[in-house]
Order: C-alpha cells, then structure tokens, then sequence
C-alpha cells in the first residue's frame, strides 16, 4: 500500500489540490479496525505433545510451474517417510503434473535430473486438487469452517497437543502468494487465520515454510505465540529454482527445497538432528537468497527441538498396567511409563539474525533540491508520506477529501 | 405628463434623494416567486427521503450477539471457579467407648487435606460433614465375607434412591483383625481393622478428598490430553482387528457378541459424558513398524517401551475409515494386533526388565493398541488357502477387559485397582460397568468443568472475531446458537450447584457443542471483504455527481431568494420612506 501511494506521489503533476489533500488529514478512520491483540493465556506449555500434523500447499498451475508441485510431493513423501500418516497430511495440489499432457514420463513426477525418485510412485493421497486449491479453501482448512458435508480426510483435525507443518510454495510477493494465478493471499489473512487457530487452541506449536520470492514477507504480520517461521528468502529478493531437467524441459525443483530435502535424506524416524541444524545448513550463497526465520514468537531453543518434532511422528505412549477385570481380585505392576524421543542438545551455533521490512530512506538525493523551494516542500511530503503508519487511513482521508474537491470544481 | 412624469424624473433627476432611486441591482418591484426554490428544495427532499432507504440495502445483515452476556459469562467462570456441593458421612462401629471424635473434627481432617485455591469440579467450602456411629442396620452387615457381597449389603443400607442427593460415606469398623480398606462400586468405602479413631479419621478424611473428590489420583485436575470428548459432544469407538499377516492365519472374531456384554454397559454408564458410538473392522496385511528380536529368556519376541511410538504404522494400518463420524467427533482407535508366524509370540518387555501382563499400551486422544499372540500358529498349511480362525469368546473377553483398562487410562483413571495413599493402600473394586459410580461422579465434575471452559473461551473468541470486524455478515442461525449456548450454560451451572452431576454434564456438554457449531459456522469467514472502500467505490460514480448538483442548485436557489428578497425588501422601504 504504501508502495503505491510513492509512485503514486511521483508520478503527479504539480497541483495545489493535493497540498489541499495534505491539509486535510483529519481524525477519522474509515478502514476495519486492527485485530485486537488479546491474547488468551497461552497453556501450550502445560499440554502434552499428542501428534504431527502437515498442510502442503502447492498454489500453482501450468505446466512451467512443475517445479513447486516436484516441491509439495518431496516434501509430502519426506513427511511420510519420517512418520506422518496421511490421515493426517492435507496435501493441496493445484495442478496435475504427472498426468499432464506435456509430460514425458506419464504418472511419473520428479525431482532431480537422474530422476532416481518417482514422487508420485505409490501412496499418494491429493486432498484438495486443481481448483480446489483456493484461498478460501486453504484458511477454512486452517480455521476448520468447513461445510458440514466435507469429509474427515479433508479436514485438519488437530488439537491442543497438535505440532502443525505448513508449507508453501508458488509465487509470491511482497505480503502475498500468488493463488492459481489468480488470487493472492495476503499476509495479514494468514496471520488473522492463525490468531483465529491459536484461540480455538488448534495447534500447540505451528511451523511455517515457505518457498517462494520475497518469502518473508508472508509471515511479517504474525503475532500468536507458538509460531516458527522460516522463508526462503527476503523481501526484495528472489527465490531461484535448483536445476533445469532437459529432457522433462522444465525445471524441477527449487533450491531452498531442494536443500531441505538433502538434509533430510540423512534422517531417518529414530534420528534426532535438532531445528537449528535444519535451519542452519542454509547457505545463502548456494540459494542464491537469504534463508530467513523469525523465532521471536517461539519459547523453546532451536538446539533442543528435534525436527521429529515437525516432520516426524510422535506418539506419546503409556503402557496399560493392568485389564479391568469386574469381579475377579487381580493386582498389577506399579510400572507407569511416559515414552518421549531423545532429546540430545547439538553444539551452540551462531543464529543469524538478520532484520528485514525496515524502508531505508535515503536523504542523499534530496540535496541537490534543496534550492528550490518547491522541491523541499515535495521531499518533505514524500518524507512525511513514508513515514506515516497507516497508509489504508490515508487513502480514506482521500477519498473523503473528494467530496469538496468536488463542491469546489461544481462551483468554479 | 408632468405628474406621471414626475415621480420617475423625480426619480432618476434626483440622485441626492435615494429614496425614488430604483437600483435594478438591488432592488426589485415585484416580491420573488417560489417557483424556482420549491422545485429545486422538492428535488432535495426526494433524494434525502430516498436516502434511508439506500442506507437500508445496503445494510450489511448482522443478527445482535449479546456480547455483554458473554463478557459476564467468561468473567464468572474465571472469577470463580465452579464448585459442586459434597455430603460427607463417616459411621463408626465397634469403638466401645463414646468416640470422641465429631464431626468437627472431620471437616478439620477433610480441610488440612483439601488444597487451598480450589480447583474448578472440586467441593464447594460448604460441604456437609456428618459422624454416626453405631448404626443398628450397617452392624448386621457381615465384614468377614467377600469384599463384593459388603459392597452390595452396604449398597443396599446406605444407598438412598436415585433423586437423593449424593452422600459419599465412609465405614469404620474396629476388629481384630489387619487394617484393610476398600473402596466399594457405589458411593461408600469402608475401613476394617485394629483402628484407633484417630488413625480412622484421618484415613477416612484421606479416601474422602483423594479418592472421592479427585479421582484416585493427587491432583483432581484431568488434563486435556485425557478429555476424548469431541467438539459436537460424541466419541466414536473403533475396534480394529488386524492380521499382520494373513497367510499365517486369518483371524477373525465375533463383535457383535462382545459388543452387548461387555461393551453396551459402559457406554450406558458414560451416557452424561459423552455420546458413544461403537464401530469394528478387520484388516489383513498391516504388519507393525517397528522391529523385536528373539530373546532366549522368554523365548518369544521383544518389544521394549521404547520402540512404543513407532509401532503404529500408520502407512499400512488404515483406521480412520469411519463414515459416521462427523467433522468434530472425536475416535478413539482400539487395535488388537495379531502378530505374524514369524514374529510369534511377541511380547512387551517394560524397562524393569518384566514382560508386561497385558502387552497392551495406550496414546493420550489416539486410543490403545493389545498385541495378542494366539495359542499357536500353527504349522504352515501348504494349501493356497489360509486357516480361518475365530478367536474364542474367553480369549476375546480378556482382550476387552484390558481395552477396558484403556479406555479408563484415556479418560484419565487408572486401570488397576488399587489406591496408595499416605495413610495406607486402598483395594478399589472393579464395576461390570466399566466405571464405578464415584469414578462417573468424578468424570461428570471434570467434564462440566472443561466443557463450560471451553465454551466460555469459544463465545470469547466469536465475540472478539465478530466485533473486530464490523462489516461481516452474521447470520441468524449463529445468534440463535449463541443464545441457547449460553442458556444451557446457565442450566449447567444452575445444576452443578444443586450437586446433579449427569445433567450438569449433559447440559455442559451441550453448551460446549452449540459454542462450536457458532464458532465454527461456515459462513464466518474472516477473509476482508465488502469493505467500506468496496462500498464507497460502488455507488459515488451514481450518486455523488448528481447528489452535488442537487446540493447546489438547492443552495444556489436558496441564496438567490434571499437575495431578491432583500433587493425587494429595500425596495419596500425605500417606498415606505418615500410615502
């Protein structure tokens, strides 16, 4: 938004109307009102972890987009590999690639040019499918505002002791990702639907990948604790794809997935390989981007989670003591076991911690104007503009603004 | 004429007498016609009377939430937390002297025991405390025989009829014999044995507020994770059988049967609970994730603890195939896993070294899995076709009593019977039904507690959705289901008080499920749309053109009557000046 607003003031004529404008900034606030921030006491701390859940979306159609459904499927078979049944995957692919017309190998997806790995081989469960693959679809999924008719395998049935993977892949933008080629869905929608969640006590913790450009942005607005977000890339920079395949023609994997698999082709469901491992085997110079995570709303330490704690399955088990038998005397063992996963504390590693979203002003170039007084009085405007925080209210002190500017043109 | 003449000569020859002076720019002869402003105001008035109406449809539909009852609702819940009455009743026999203990004392007992903040389905401070003693009918009762035939004679002395309130009673009887204590499948508990009064106080003040109140366990709180309760109050039981692999020997057993005996009890006992419905398959080819090995010892496979969360091989083993769930049910997968020829007999080894006595093990809101080794494998047929088994009703009975056992374990009870205490080990006896009355007691508390929670927390949540975002279309279903949520509630809260645990539990378990289906409706969706900009966008491009010109011609009209009006007032006065 405020990105337009300064093309838009630089592309304008000399007018003393919109001095008039600047003039006019008043009090009044036409947009919805920011979401409250009250958040209820988080006790995700005293529930037990009770399962994994995965949400892959692939968000985008046509066949030169094959890259980001080889993404969603590697993916997909990762998670399963590590333990996570599909009752409790939701796999959303917005196109079919390997039933395509233009592919090669029919029935066949891959995701390396030796093609050593069929993705679609066997056991592939599509939740949502072409068009199916909706913004709206995907936050019911999230929200869990389905139609009473959707069936259970559509549903994301997690609970308070639930550890939810979200990840996406497609196009995307600064605060957006592209949808079918034509919808977006925006940051804020995200954030909202995940506040939404975290209320409803949905997920006890939620990690969100995403592979797309300007990735980071995506997870900017959110706010509900228990989340770690991880893109890859920044604003203001691109994400590359790994490989060309020539013989399927197109390109089939991208490079931050890519190197997330070949983290965890070395794992296998008893491993114990920790999140900040997994984050810092990125290196920003083979992706060609800057692997970027925000962690400022998740409690635990990277080096203590073990990413079976996301991509795995875990069952908290306890062993049964004894049958109930009704009227027979039998007594038992005292032997109450709570199983959990190893947890084994890596090395200390450097986090990087970069910042991203700050709009750098650069007064340099204002000097040279600094003679003519109309100038200055510009720059001063454009600094004022950048400056101002909501950008959504100015543009209805405008549209508000209009109305006399009317009254003024019908009186003339 | 000089006299027609005159007045306008006199007039216009006269400029010194302002008076006769007739200024065309500021005066006027004739007083303004209406004409002109009726038109222009009537046009006015038809676009303001038009714009209510306007306003109107384009209204967005909200049906009214009534957010301060909610407000109310969760600031009550959190305030205080919601406490049930409790009736206490000690009987002592065979002290021969006058006890010198009252009920004074057992209220002090009880007290010290009880934690300081109470925690939500804990007793109330008001609860009644009384001590008899000697009571002619309870001394006819027989101790020394068997520990079920007590239960059912003091059952049958000291239970009341189903309308009374609840008395929870404590038995003491002094013999020569070793202190025993047991818990009996109704409301009462007794102690019997080489007993001075004090030690019988304090034991009987300990199964009062450990078992009665709490459960069985040391703190009365149930944790979420043993709450199976689905959102729209039901809970599906699937029963699956599975062969790892067939070709050893198809397995197969007789539900149905199982079902009516041993199954339909419990879930009757449950019914305030939760709604329970029961399904059963058989699977073939689902062989297990994780690896044993031989070990010598036992001679038969092992599995250890640890391997536990990897045995459910979720890829193979398709459970949740249930049609009859709906979206928000909750299942509960119960698996009785016959192992392969190979693998057999394959047994649970625990971390003390024992193999465990029921190879069985349970995952908190998942369900419970038995490993069951049938008698023998037997030699592998050469025929093509494999050997059907059905697995005998004995055999069958006893794999249900340890599903029995976990179906307690995942509502938060233990599945042995016996209570340890400070005081001394307490035998809990076992009911056919699954649940002892005191255990459904203390279920019903725990569940109206966390159900009305819940609710609160979700009518807090919608309230908050709703009014974050004014321009969102609520529709009347959602305020209807919020209302009668919040007027079961009120119904929950109004019987929790009166100590009528089932309905309470029903009736929470109700305002939890319509909290829900509001929260959950599906036209809430938050995406922002019909926003105010969409609106204005819509409908200035018609109406703000035109309404300005209406605006000022109505003015413009305006000011020039006042103008000719003025220009004709001082033409009138300049007439009267001159007259």
């Amino acid at each position: 938004m405020l990105f337009k607003i300064r093309t838009l003031f630089d592309s304008m004529a000399v007018t003393p109307l919109y001095l008039y404008l600047f003039l006019f900034l008043g009090p009044s606030n036409f947009s919805n009102s920011p979401f409250a921030h009250g958040f209820p006491s988080s006790s995700s701390d005293t529930t037990m972890h009770t399962n994994n859940w995965a949400v892959l979306v692939c968000t985008s159609r046509f066949w030169f987009n094959y890259r980001h459904m080889a993404n969603t499927l590697s993916l997909y078979r990762t998670v399963k590999r590590l333990g996570i049944p599909d009752e409790r995957i939701i796999l959303m692919l917005a196109d079919d690639m390997a039933c395509n017309a233009r592919n090669k190998y029919p029935a066949q997806v891959f995701n390396n040019e030796n093609h050593k790995l069929n993705l679609y081989g066997d056991n592939v469960e599509v939740d949502y499918r072409g068009y199916e693959v909706t913004v709206e679809n995907f936050l019911r999924v999230l929200t869990g505002r389905h139609e009473t008719a959707v069936p259970r395998s559509k549903r994301l049935l997690s609970d308070e002791g639930s550890h939810i993977l979200l990840y996406m892949t497609g196009h995307g933008g600064d605060e957006f990702l592209k949808f079918q080629d034509s919808e977006e869905l925006q940051s804020h929608d995200l954030a909202d639907a995940v506040k939404q969640m975290k209320e409803k006590r949905r997920f006890k913790e939620l990690l969100i990948m995403v592979d797309t450009c300007q990735a980071a942005t995506l997870f900017s607005q959110l706010q509900s604790p228990g989340v770690l977000a991880i893109g890859s890339s920044m604003k203001g920079e691109n994400s590359y794809s790994h490989h060309l395949d020539s013989d399927v023609g197109v390109s089939v994997v991208d490079r931050f997935t890519f190197y997330t698999l070949a983290f965890f082709e070395r794992l296998n469901m008893y491993d114990n390989a920790s999140l900040s491992s997994l984050f810092n085997s990125y290196n920003p110079s083979t992706l060609m981007s800057t692997a970027y995570y925000r962690t400022d709303l998740y409690q635990r330490r990277l080096e203590e989670v073990p990413v079976t704690n996301f991509f795995g399955s875990v069952m908290e088990t306890i062993h049964t003591d004894a049958a109930y038998r009704a009227p027979s005397r039998k007594t038992s063992g005292r032997a109450d076991i709570k199983t959990s996963p190893d947890k084994m504390v890596t090395d200390d590693q450097i986090k990087t911690t970069t910042n991203s979203n700050v709009l750098d002003q650069s007064s340099d170039q204002k000097q040279a104007d600094q003679a003519c007084p109309f100038a200055r009085l510009m720059s001063s405007f454009k600094n004022k503009v950048q400056t101002v925080e909501e950008a959504d209210s100015l543009v209805n002190y405008g549209l508000v603004t209009m109305i006399p500017l009317l009254l003024l043109s019908t009186l003339l | 004429m000089a006299e027609v003449s005159e007045p306008a000569i006199a007039e216009t020859s006269r400029p010194e007498e302002p008076v006769s002076e007739f200024d065309p720019k500021s005066m006027r002869k004739t007083k303004p016609g209406l004409k002109r402003l009726i038109l222009t105001l009537s046009v006015l008035l038809s676009f303001l009377l038009g714009f209510p109406f306007l306003w109107k449809s384009v209204e967005i539909y909200r049906a009214p939430l009534p957010f301060r009852e909610i407000d109310h609702f969760s600031a009550q819940l959190d305030s205080a937390p919601l406490l049930f009455p409790c009736h206490f009743q000690a009987i002592l026999i065979g002290f021969n002297s006058k006890p010198s203990i009252s009920s004074d004392d057992l209220q002090f007992a009880i007290s010290d025991l009880t934690s300081q903040t109470p925690q939500c389905g804990a007793c109330s401070a008001s609860y009644t405390v009384s001590v008899s003693v000697d009571s002619d009918a309870i001394c006819a009762v027989d101790f020394d025989s068997d520990d079920e035939a007590v239960d059912e004679l003091l059952e049958s002395t000291l239970g009341g009829p189903a309308g009374e309130r609840k008395v929870y009673s404590v038995v003491v009887v002094n013999r020569d014999e070793d202190v025993r204590a047991v818990v009996g499948k109704y409301r009462h508990a007794w102690i019997s044995g080489r007993v001075s009064e004090a030690a019988a106080l304090s034991r009987a003040a300990e199964i009062f507020v450990k078992v009665f109140v709490n459960g069985g366990k040391e703190e009365g709180l149930i944790h979420g994770e043993f709450m199976p309760v689905g959102a729209d109050g039901r809970i599906v039981l699937s029963f699956n059988l599975l062969n790892a692999n067939p070709n050893d020997g198809v397995y197969d057993w007789e539900f149905q049967k199982i079902e009516e005996t041993v199954l339909a009890p419990v879930i009757e006992a449950l019914r305030p609970v939760a709604n329970i419905s029961v399904e059963s398959q058989v699977l073939y080819h689902t062989p297990k994730f994780s690896f044993s090995y031989w070990d010598h010892k036992w001679s038969s496979y092992i599995f250890n603890t640890k391997d536990l969360p990897f045995f459910v091989n979720s890829n193979e083993w398709h459970l949740d195939t249930s049609v009859a769930a709906g979206g928000r049910s909750k299942i509960l997968h119960f698996v009785v896993y016959v192992p392969s020829a190979d693998e057999w007999p394959l047994l649970l080894q625990l971390p003390n070294g024992e193999v465990s006595k029921t190879n069985g093990f349970i995952s908190p809101m998942w369900g419970g899995v038995i490993v069951w080794n049938p008698e023998d494998p037997g030699d592998t047929p050469d025929s093509k076709q494999p050997v059907r088994h059905k697995i005998s009703y004995q055999d069958l009975q006893k794999v249900f009593e340890v599903s029995m056992g976990q179906l307690r374990q995942l509502f938060g009870l233990k599945s042995d019977n016996l209570f340890v205490g400070s005081s001394g080990t307490s035998r809990l006896l076992a009911s056919d039904r699954g649940f002892t009355l005191w255990e459904l007691d203390v279920l019903s508390r725990q569940h109206t507690c966390f159900n009305l929670h819940s609710c609160a927390t979700t009518l807090g949540s919608l309230s908050r959705l709703v009014q974050s975002l004014p321009r969102m279309i609520i529709m009347d279903e959602i305020g209807k289901q919020v209302h009668y949520s919040l007027e079961v509630a009120k119904l929950a809260q109004v019987n929790a008080s009166l100590g009528v645990y089932d309905a309470s539990a029903v009736a929470s378990r109700q305002a939890r499920s319509l909290a829900e289906d509001a929260f959950y409706h599906p036209s809430i969706m938050s995406v922002s749309y019909y926003s105010f900009e969409h609106c204005f966008a819509v409908y200035s491009p018609f109406f703000l053109p035109v309404s300005m010109h209406v605006l000022l011609a109505a003015l413009r009209e305006w000011r020039r009557h006042k103008q000719e009006n003025k220009k004709y007032l001082a033409w009138k006065t300049k007439i009267n000046k001159a007259s």
